[in-house]
């Protein structure tokens, strides 16, 4: 007997689904019904991510591009982030929509499971934000793209800006994905004020200009 | 009462109406009133009593600066009626009156008895005899605290939190405040405002006298408000009290929520690079016999209730002041149509002669040298005696109010609960900064500055000082800026009085505690001479007004006396939070962040009795059954699935990984392999158990491991923390939530298993103990064989995405066996019978693995200095004297179970129960304890102590362990 195993994201959103897709054994919502301004949170969990750990991270280049030098630094590509956290690590994030190849080298290993990833985009998420994180996303001194590592709604998380314009934006945030139900509701309860609206991966996709 | 007709800084629309129930009387108010001035506009002019003698009081302030006229509204104690809006239909209580109204208090008798209640009268009295002191203490007690909050009141409303960060934060949103602000904000930095009242301006935003020009103050303060407001990088933050600020550049704050905010109130941490301090000034209360009588009120209260909400403060008042602002105030007020009978100045010189004339234009007697000396009237002031300073000269004036102030002083707290040293300065007679904390300026009236050029001049140099701070150029600018305020008015000179001539008996220091200047005197008769001491001894300074009212009143009048050492007068400490607010404005919004496994919600559905158990949620059991023994019995004789998603779970990878996992294990990892699992623990530096787990070679140089679920989250920093100086080469990935575990156990464990998966998982060729890799259904599982609750047991490590799938299949797939679920209560009793331990629950943190019969985990031929904990481990491993963990029976197997953690004692408590269950294997309770070594012999008698036992303690008898399946012939099987 072979059966197809669903996979499912730790994140519940409570909309009303208007294009729905099954990929890789995930179901993913592409586009929620209406069209409201925003914000908007979006379930970004079915991506792959991996966990790239080496002493010698400039040699490794996941998916032929560079690790950024920098922790804290991005790099960005269509389909793929890469954000560096420290001397030796750094993490890949890999948006296509065909499920990519696994880097076969000992420095990678597949976290996609191991976190949740949302996204916040739209008006006022950088607001937003400050209702639950202590740490300055919005610093002049810093162009988006880049990566901070802290708490947001109490739980360590790897912040992702990926946009920031006046107090439209873009973040994408990942946490240990046990946490996921508390921190879609934290972040529903601090968004509620502007309205925040659960949308599909297309308006990320748009967002990103991918 | 009527109110004033339309004046250009009103902050009310009288076209709009509001009731406000005042205890049996319907007020009318208007949009835009607090609740003070919404009962003061229907002549309500006793607010509520006073803490100890029950004495009236009223408005004083209009900040909210002492408890006077603290209410309870819609059910919510101690609110501040001053800086509370109005809203239609709210229902307000006077605080502390025992009767219908505030004007008929039952206790007002107290006040005749305050000759027996002098300072500290508790401390002193009432101990003997001792048997008194109970009665006494319990009727104190009712007596004492303002406010009353019913044990099952629950606050309403919406408790929000901010973390802001910003460049600059300026606190105080006046005149000074708004220039620092722009200053910052025209060189392109953030900023943040935050202003205690609901709107910006300060001292200017009231007053009608001439900026400059022909401008008005009030004018002014419009202008800069705007500008303010137009600047996108000023975020202004009105209705916000600072309560706190930090030498690490954090500010903390609350905001009241507006009609157009969601939040009730939201408390906010902001961090800034530079702090700019523009709190001006506070009046500071002028004493005299009675001044806390309703009718007393301040200069600006008077002021700003005709002004802005065009309330005239009564109809015949004697204002006694020390500063030109009282001056200013008793011409706009005669102006609006107060009759004022005098205006006394307790300065000879030094006042603005052009005000005096003003006066003398509107037939107002100024008698410069005068003061106030007592205030008459039974539970409103009926009249005013003043006198000249050296008393030779009286005259008292019938009267409704009285408007008193000795002189301002400035609000230093902001920046001396960050450690600002104050200094007293004679000329201005404030407390005034010596050494100001790292990046913090203060601007504006705190300095003594009068002159509003001077005031808005000084607003921009610290402006321009936090500008440099954040390291922007601004040299030129700043030393243009600072010499242009050299050119202008300096501080002006302050008054240092105190008093007039009074004894003191009814001249209240503190409003809040009740404390007078007799109670002062009473304090230093006892020997305590400085602020601090009389502080306490006292209660002065110590209630809901947080110092405000007596925070320079008290160490002047103590200097004063020249009975102090200190002859200098010296400020008391004040603490965060400078303003006080709801406990739920502290508590925000809360969230509770716990984490959940990935089967949580089916868990849930399925009847799991859901715990938190650190920062997991885990099911304990599934049935109302506390022992949940049909979970346990299901195990024994089918099949059970237990969700441990929780395990702690790493890879840790790289050219020295074995040699992290050595110096961390007491085991010898060098014989992991890739087929079997090796089970071992980690000590700390005392040879303490600190963690267990499996480790198996999933790869050259790479291991996956296991922790405990309480463990996980510091595992990492475990190895890491005891490798640092070795410059290994390893790396580690946590992958705790990356896998959800299934713990699939019982008898008929391999008949589920071998019908989901194609790989052999006979005993032969996955035996106990050892480690493999297959797939369910193409889904990648880590699996185990393993025996932590004494049966055939597989533990699947299996992607947390297809955990559900994955489960729902081996349910499904169970059916035929009789599979359950089983939770946290049935594991713990499974493994309990099997002797398995739990850390946490059978050590603690003085338990070695050799107290725990583990010692044979530790493998002595690697080097001690290169495996944490080992020089303790065998120091210890024949120490006598020491807990040992040990198995037990119920010596009458009818017995209950006795509860976990219940001593066990002799003469003496030698122990403790860990785990006891009722064990449906053995029909009898049975346990696991640690104990003295000397009671460890199987075959010892043991006595278990409970709570509320009365003496009949519990027996019990020292068992060998495991109580089931010693041979382990189940797990094996």
């Amino acid at each position: 007997m072979t059966v197809n195993l669903e996979r499912r994201s730790p994140v519940t959103l409570k909309g009303r689904p208007a294009k729905t897709e099954i990929r890789d054994g995930w179901r993913i919502v592409s586009r929620y019904s209406g069209n409201a301004q925003g914000p908007h949170i979006i379930d970004l969990s079915h991506f792959s991510r991996w966990d790239i750990q080496d002493d010698a991270l400039e040699q490794v280049e996941p998916y032929g591009s560079k690790i950024p030098a920098k922790p804290g630094q991005i790099f960005m590509d269509i389909n793929l982030l890469i954000g560096r956290l420290n001397r030796t690590q750094a993490i890949a994030w890999h948006f296509a929509p065909e499920k990519p190849v696994f880097p076969q080298t000992k420095a990678f290993t597949d976290i996609t499971d191991a976190a949740v990833a949302i996204a916040l985009t739209g008006p006022w998420v950088f607001d937003l934000a400050e209702k639950l994180c202590a740490l300055d996303l919005s610093e002049p001194d810093k162009n988006p793209p880049f990566l901070v590592q802290g708490p947001f709604s109490h739980v360590p998380c790897h912040i992702w800006v990926l946009h920031h314009e006046d107090s439209r934006g873009c973040i994408a945030l990942t946490c240990s994905r046990g946490y996921a139900g508390d921190m879609v509701n934290g972040v529903l309860e601090a968004g509620a004020q502007w309205g925040i609206l659960p949308e599909g991966e297309d308006r990320f996709r748009s967002w990103m200009g991918w | 009462m009527k109110r004033i007709h339309k004046l250009p800084t009103f902050r009310i629309h009288p076209e709009q109406s509001l009731t406000v129930n005042f205890g049996k009387k319907q007020c009318r108010g208007v949009e835009g009133d607090t609740i003070a001035t919404a009962l003061y506009a229907n002549d309500v002019r006793i607010f509520g009593r006073s803490l100890k003698y029950h004495r009236p009081r009223g408005l004083y302030s209009l900040d909210g600066e002492c408890s006077n006229t603290l209410v309870a509204v819609d059910g919510v104690p101690n609110v501040r009626a001053e800086n509370t809006p109005a809203v239609n239909g709210m229902t307000v209580n006077a605080q502390n009156v025992f009767g219908a109204t505030p004007e008929f208090d039952m206790m007002r008798f107290m006040d005749e008895l305050s000759w027996i209640m002098p300072a500290g009268f508790y401390y002193q009295t009432l101990h003997k005899p001792a048997r008194i002191w109970p009665l006494a203490i319990k009727h104190i007690r009712k007596a004492a605290g303002l406010g009353v909050l019913e044990p099952d009141f629950r606050m309403k409303g919406k408790f929000d939190e901010v973390h802001i960060s910003t460049d600059v934060c300026v606190i105080g949103g006046g005149p000074a405040g708004m220039c620092a602000a722009l200053s910052a904000a025209q060189q392109g930095l953030r900023v943040v405002l935050l202003e205690n009242r609901p709107w910006l301006g300060g001292a200017f935003e009231y007053r009608p006298s001439e900026y400059r020009n022909g401008l008005a103050l009030y004018q002014r303060a419009k202008d800069l408000s705007k500008d303010v407001e137009n600047t996108t990088n000023i975020r202004t933050f009105k209705n916000t009290a600072m309560i706190g600020s930090y030498n690490n550049g954090l500010v903390t704050a609350f905001q009241r929520g507006s009609k157009s905010e969601v939040f009730t109130e939201r408390y906010m941490e902001i961090r800034a690079k530079s702090t700019v301090v523009a709190t001006g000034c506070i009046e500071r209360p002028l004493l005299f016999e009675n001044n806390e009588r309703p009718g007393v009120m301040q200069i600006g209260c008077a002021h700003r209730l005709a002004r802005t909400w065009g309330l005239l403060p009564g109809k015949k008042a004697v204002f006694s002041i020390g500063h030109d602002l009282g001056i200013e105030a008793a011409i706009d007020l005669a102006d609006l149509g107060l009759n004022i009978v005098a205006v006394a100045d307790i300065r000879k010189d030094s006042y603005d002669s052009n005000l005096a004339e003003e006066l003398e234009k509107r037939n107002i007697p100024f008698l410069s040298g005068w003061v106030a000396t007592r205030a008459h009237g039974a539970k409103t002031v009926k009249a005013a005696t003043i006198s000249t300073i050296n008393a030779t000269r009286h005259r008292k004036f019938t009267c409704d109010t009285v408007v008193a102030s000795a002189g301002m002083t400035p609000v230093t707290g902001p920046f001396t609960v960050a450690g600002g040293k104050l200094r007293y300065d004679k000329h201005t007679g404030f407390f005034l900064p010596y050494n100001m904390p790292p990046r913090m300026h203060i601007a504006g009236r705190i300095l003594g500055l009068d002159d509003p050029l001077s005031i808005e001049t000084s607003g921009r140099v610290a402006g321009l000082k936090a500008v440099s701070e954040c390291g922007i150029p601004v040299k030129n600018l700043l030393r243009e800026t600072q010499e242009n305020l050299a050119k202008l008015t300096g501080p002006s000179r302050g008054t240092k009085l105190v008093s007039g001539p009074i004894k003191g008996k009814e001249a209240f220091i503190c409003f809040d505690e009740d404390c007078t200047l007799k109670n002062i005197d009473q304090a230093m008769h006892k020997g305590f001479d400085v602020p601090e001491l009389i502080k306490r001894f006292t209660s002065a300074g110590t209630g809901p007004g947080q110092g405000g009212i007596p925070g320079h009143n008290l160490p002047l009048y103590i200097a004063e006396t020249g009975e102090s050492p200190d002859r200098n007068p010296r400020p008391t400490t004040v603490r965060p939070p400078l303003v006080p607010t709801y406990l739920a404005t502290y508590a925000g919004t809360n969230h509770d962040m716990s984490k959940r496994t990935p089967l949580h919600e089916t868990q849930k559905a399925a009847g799991g009795r859901m715990e938190r158990i650190g920062v997991w949620n885990r099911a304990r059991r599934f049935s109302s059954d506390k022992n949940a023994e049909n979970e346990i019995d299901n195990v024994r004789r089918n099949v059970g699935l237990l969700d441990a998603s929780t395990l702690g779970k790493f890879r840790i990878f790289g050219p020295d990984a074995l040699k992290a996992l050595q110096r961390v294990y007491v085991g010898d990892m060098s014989k992991v392999r890739g087929d079997k699992v090796k089970y071992s623990a980690m000590c700390n530096e005392d040879g303490c158990l600190i963690d267990d787990g499996i480790v198996v070679k999933i790869g050259e140089n790479d291991y996956y491991m296991t922790a405990s679920t309480g463990r996980a989250g510091q595992t990492i920093e475990w190895i890491r923390y005891h490798t640092r100086y070795d410059g290994w080469k390893y790396h580690m990935v946590n992958l705790t939530d990356a896998y959800g575990v299934i713990n699939m156990a019982g008898p008929d464990a391999r008949k589920v298993l071998e019908k989901v998966t194609d790989a052999d998982v006979s005993n032969q060729a996955f035996p106990f103990a050892g480690y493999r890799e297959f797939s369910i259904q193409d889904v990648p599982v880590r699996a185990m064989r393993l025996g932590f609750v004494g049966e055939l047991s597989y533990e699947l490590h299996v992607p947390s995405s297809y955990m559900q799938s994955v489960w729902d299949l081996l349910e499904n797939t169970g059916k035929a066996f009789g599979i359950q679920k089983f939770g946290l209560e049935a594991q713990n009793t499974l493994r309990m019978e099997k002797g398995h331990v739990i850390i946490g629950s059978e050590s603690e943190q003085r338990t070695t693995l050799h107290d725990l019969g583990l010692g044979f985990l530790w493998y002595r031929n690697k080097p001690e200095a290169k495996t944490v904990g080992a020089f303790a481990l065998k120091d210890t491993e024949h120490q006598k004297g020491r807990l040992k963990l040990v198995g037990f029976k119920m010596r009458d197997p009818k017995s209950r179970v006795p509860r976990d953690g219940s001593p066990i004692v002799d003469t003496r408590i030698r122990g403790y129960v860990c785990t006891a269950r009722y064990s449906t294997a053995q029909k009898q309770p049975v346990g696991m304890a640690l104990v003295d070594d000397y009671l460890s012999p199987v075959g010892t008698l043991i006595k278990i102590y409970e709570d509320g036992c009365r003496g009949n303690l519990m027996l019990a008898k020292i068992e060998p362990m495991p109580f089931y399946d010693p041979e382990g012939k189940r797990m094996r099987s």
